[in-house]
């Protein structure tokens, strides 16, 4: 029997503001432990919680940007759990009246992962033990989150993949996040079930928590999709549960603790007051977002006429799609600027660290210049590619590397007379194309370009080269 | 009525010990103070939602970065602290 | 007649009859010397109320205006947060903490050179009508000390009644100003909720506590709340006062003020109370008052509707209190959960044990909807008919306490009748609005009965006038035998 799986996520996004969500401590990453706290993030007696109203206008953009419908009337409520990385034994979150609820992201292959809500909540401290010991460092306690549940809706590994994609980029492209996985600032939970294919039953649910990276994700999927299987198909039960993945083992494994006295004992927050969301508060921060990388893309195939590959790599980053659009501003045809980037200025990025920052050498403003003299027929392409290579060796203008007496096309005469020369000096490779192969004439092209120091063009020397060759 | 079994999950919910010997009294007194909660069960209570006191809406900070206090400050009042962070000890080992 | 104690010590230190040195002595003597009989003090700070003196007697001698409680010896319920004094809710959880920080009461007052002698008794965590679940030994009444000085700010009310300071604050949850301040013949006032920030104030359920004066006189009261009651940022629910200081309208008529009366609130109250209740109405008459009667019928649920938000609350409120931050931490342990769970067993005392597991009870899965959620719709409903009340009246008049002050030991006994104490004064808290309690009477026994003039949200105005006037006519203060001799 085939079984599909079906999983849902729950993604804690750190917010990019400067403060905590009910202090004024900085939210910066690291720092030497507990340095970035006060009475208020450590959960002295008596202190009291103010939400921070850039934690709410965050959070209002990430439903915007994920198609949601944004609360009039929200509030805060407490999640009673008791763990010493939680100062106050309770987390402030948002249990009935979430900011942002009913969204979607729409994934490649056409299907909509349906976003049930989005809400705000505080971040934990973290725990370190070290020899049995327990160690406690709140500088994480209270920077903000959001947390983006979905539905039950991804069907494969690769949805799943390609969905913590698509938020990453969402959220770093509207600015909310910089979603670093690997520094916490972007963390998933998955539920995972299996059904044999063609049941509309669900199946029953395990929940891996706390994975910071895709890679982990994605095996990890695979692992536990794997062992329900195997469960099933060998007579026993899944066990509804909540598992940590072990990337050493490549392995899921049952958590104890928090599960044996599950009751959150949810209430509303009597220290906090209602948040009321003004329409024009979202008419404002809607005005405000950027275009978002999937209507870039579509527009860059469909306005720009790009190829949809091409379109993918320029939108999957913010300062690439910059980049490009600035290069690209007032030339002939933006596919030039794409093709210089994809096909010569992304050699020099290899990492998806260093396409998301995308701090190259020639800047945007001096390859706008490059095709510009392309454009104006000043130079031709071959010299315009080893240009651009020097700029990218040097970070120097393209009018500091080419010769005044390279700039400006070669006129007809001069062309007809090196072509002539080119079938003079090369007896061999006329001989060879006569023979029948066509690919010497190349070398007799290649003649004419060196000679004209890469002014000419390429193409009408070979047409002329032929034409040359054929009536000797 | 409120059971043994129940005093023993809000217990532990509550992060309190219950020893044997104060089970009994205690679900005494507690089946006493739930019973006298019940009082409200025949209440009416239709149409009316208590949102909070005064309607307060948006009493929000700003963004602004305000220097943390000193750790030394911070760990002041913990019993047990080490490299600059609230320790619980392993008394175990 | 009671007048203005602050007011006539601020005449004092600003005419140099004393310095502030010697009046801060002479306080400091009398806490030596009474404390041991009233323990109304948990912690005493000689050094730093003498060093605020010098500073008030260098101000004064420089020629510098003073502000009215400017040098003035006072005390701080030991639930308000003091920067390096150890604040201790009168746990044995909390007997070493000290705050880091300030409240914004405190801060407020420090900044005027409030002359601090010392934190004072309470029921520990504020849970109690008697200040005897106070880790301390509760603190006794200075009319008699056999008898308890109420709760839970008892400790404020034996220390202001004793006189072994001129004013304090307390904090209210379900009475613990009024309650303590009825038993002890003084007045004490609880603000509308909102009115005096809780920045600092060790919560028991934050959305029923408030912070306020007790002091001897009416106008005592509305100068300190006229200082603490300023909006706050650090506080969410923070409002402020609204309109002029209430010191200036005390003296206004009350010719044609309509004074409500409701009947659910005489009903289970002991005769010599009711007696006197109705007494103070005659006055009121008196001074062309007009009394209008109305029954308020949801009164009967205001007592259960309080202790399970109240409990509810402060089972989240004092989940926190696990050892590692701050506060007592137990020796031995397997695990860090059994450390905390040993930690919280032994650092609370039985009343807060209790009220934790009954607010843990009322939000657990099951019983949510019947307890907590049905408690804030009626809370909703209580404050629906105290608005109608106020349609009909500027002022509602009843008893503080169905009784007097009881023997030291009654209370502990049996919780829920002791719970029963507290039902003239919760419904105050619920609504969140502003109540006043002072002397109007005597039982037998010579302890003290006081009333309580309830008004609509941010109408202090209103109440502490009707209370001025009534004092001014009828006052019931007397002064007990302890502390200093003005």
């Amino acid at each position: 029997m085939k079984y599909e799986l079906v999983a849902g996520f729950e993604t804690h996004v750190e917010l990019a503001t400067d403060t905590k969500i009910f202090c004024s401590c900085t939210t910066q990453f690291g720092g030497e432990p507990n340095t970035h706290c006060c009475p208020i993030c450590i959960g002295l007696p008596g202190t009291l919680p103010k939400l921070n109203k850039k934690v709410v206008e965050y959070a209002i953009r990430a439903g915007l940007a994920t198609n949601c419908e944004i609360a009039e009337i929200s509030k805060m409520d407490r999640k009673n759990y008791c763990y010493p990385d939680l100062p106050k034994a309770y987390q402030i979150s948002q249990y009935d009246k979430p900011l942002c609820e009913h969204g979607y992201i729409q994934l490649s292959n056409g299907r909509k992962i349906r976003i049930l809500r989005i809400h705000i909540e505080e971040d934990a401290g973290k725990l370190v033990h070290r020899r049995g010991d327990t160690l406690v460092d709140y500088n994480r306690g209270g920077v903000p989150l959001i947390e983006i549940v979905t539905e039950p809706d991804f069907r494969s590994v690769d949805e799943a993949k390609e969905y913590v994609e698509k938020l990453q980029n969402i959220m770093r492209y509207i600015g909310v996040s910089d979603c670093k996985m690997q520094e916490g600032s972007m963390r998933c939970d998955v539920n995972i079930s299996v059904r044999p294919e063609g049941s509309e039953k669900l199946g029953t649910r395990t929940e891996i928590k706390n994975m910071n990276s895709i890679t982990f994700i994605a095996k990890a999927m695979e692992y536990e999709y794997g062992r329900q299987v195997d469960l099933i198909e060998s007579g026993e039960k899944v066990i509804q549960e909540t598992l940590r993945y072990d990337d050493a083992t490549n392995t899921t494994s049952g958590m104890r603790g928090k599960e044996d006295a599950n009751d959150y004992r949810y209430f509303r927050d009597p220290d906090l007051v209602t948040i009321n969301v003004p329409r024009s508060l979202v008419d404002e921060i809607r005005e405000s977002l950027p275009e978002l990388p999937e209507e870039k893309k579509e527009r860059y195939i469909n306005e720009l006429g790009l190829p949809e590959a091409d379109a993918l790599l320029l939108t999957k980053y913010r300062k690439i799609a910059e980049y490009f659009e600035s290069a690209s501003e007032g030339t002939k045809t933006p596919k030039t600027a794409a093709n210089f980037i994809i096909g010569q200025i992304f050699r020099t990025v290899e990492t998806e660290s260093e396409k998301e920052q995308f701090d190259v050498s020639v800047s945007a403003e001096n390859l706008r210049e490059l095709i510009t003299l392309l454009d104006s027929g000043k130079i031709r392409m071959n010299l315009a590619k080893s240009t651009l290579d020097k700029m990218l060796e040097t970070g120097k203008k393209a009018s500091e590397l080419i010769d005044e007496k390279d700039m400006g096309g070669l006129d007809e005469g001069a062309l007809d007379e090196l072509c002539r020369q080119a079938v003079e000096n090369n007896p061999k490779a006329v001989s060879d194309y006569l023979a029948g192969k066509e690919k010497a004439v190349k070398a007799m092209v290649g003649f004419v370009m060196k000679n004209s120091r890469g002014k000419a063009d390429a193409a009408l020397a070979e047409q002329k080269i032929i034409k040359l060759v054929k009536n000797s | 009525m409120v059971t043994k079994e129940e005093i023993m999950k809000i217990a532990i919910l509550s992060k309190l010990s219950v020893e044997d010997d104060e089970i009994d009294k205690l679900t005494k007194d507690m089946g006493e103070i739930i019973s006298f909660a019940d009082t409200i069960n025949n209440a009416a209570d239709e149409g009316v939602e208590f949102d909070n006191i005064n309607n307060l809406s948006n009493a929000f900070r700003e963004d602004k970065v305000v220097p943390s206090l000193e750790r030394e400050k911070i760990l002041a009042n913990a019993k047990d602290s080490d490299d600059g962070c609230f320790m619980v000890k392993n008394i175990m080992k | 007649m009671s007048e203005s104690k602050i007011a006539r010590l601020h005449e004092g230190l600003v005419s140099k009859e004393f310095s502030c040195r010697e009046l801060t002595e002479k306080y400091i003597e009398a806490v030596n010397k009474d404390n041991g009989a009233l323990n109304a003090y948990v912690t005493v700070t000689p050094e730093t109320a003498l060093e605020t003196a010098s500073i008030v007697d260098d101000k004064i001698a420089r020629g510098e205006e003073i502000s009215m409680l400017e040098g003035i010896p006072m005390t701080l319920k030991d639930n308000i947060s003091t920067d390096g004094i150890r604040t201790t809710c009168c746990s044995k959880i909390l007997e070493d903490y000290t705050p880091i920080y300030d409240a914004t009461v405190w801060k407020i007052l420090k900044a005027q050179n409030a002359v601090l002698l010392g934190k004072t008794n309470m029921d520990e965590f504020a849970m109690g009508s008697s200040c005897e679940t106070s880790y301390f030994g509760g603190a006794k009444n200075p009319h008699n000390i056999n008898h308890v000085a109420g709760g839970s700010s008892g400790g404020v009310a034996s220390a202001v009644g004793g006189n072994i300071a001129v004013y304090g604050l307390g904090s209210d949850t379900g009475g613990s100003i009024r309650q303590p301040a009825s038993f002890c013949g003084i007045v004490g006032m609880k603000p509308t909720y909102g009115a005096v920030s809780r920045y600092g104030l060790i919560a028991y359920a934050s959305s029923l506590d408030q912070i306020g004066p007790i002091t001897t006189s009416v106008e005592d009261t509305a100068v300190v709340y006229d200082a603490i009651s300023q909006y706050d940022t650090m506080d969410s629910t923070s409002q402020g006062r609204k309109g002029e200081s209430v010191r200036s309208t005390l003296k206004n008529d009350i010719k044609g003020m309509k004074i409500g009366i409701a009947r659910e609130y005489l009903e289970g109250i002991r005769d010599d109370v009711r007696n006197a209740v109705e007494e103070a109405v005659e006055v009121y008459r008196s001074l062309g008052a007009e009394i209008v009667y109305f029954d308020l019928p949801s009164l009967k649920y205001a007592l259960p509707v309080y202790y399970i938000i109240a409990c509810a609350e402060a089972s989240s409120n004092l989940g926190r209190y696990d050892g590692i931050r701050y506060g007592y931490k137990a020796q031995n342990y397997r695990d860090v959960n059994d450390m905390v769970k040993k930690t919280r067993s032994t650092g609370f005392g039985d009343e807060v044990k209790r009220r934790i597991l009954l607010g843990t009870y009322v939000l657990s899965s099951g019983y949510y909807d019947a307890y907590y959620k049905k408690a804030q719709n009626l809370r909703g409903k209580i404050v629906q008919s105290f608005k109608k009340a106020f349609e009909v009246c500027d002022v509602i008049l009843a008893p503080t306490v169905p009784m007097t002050a009881f023997e030291n030991g009654h209370a502990v006994s049996d919780p829920v009748e002791t719970y029963m104490t507290d039902i003239c004064t919760v419904p105050v808290n619920i609504c969140g609005l502003p109540g006043i309690s002072v002397p109007c009477g005597f039982d037998n026994k010579g302890m003290p009965i006081g009333m309580q003039l309830i008004g609509d949200s941010f109408c202090e105005s209103k109440i502490l006038n009707a209370a001025w006037q009534y004092e001014k006519a009828a006052g019931k203060f007397k002064p007990a035998g302890f502390g200093v001799k003005l």
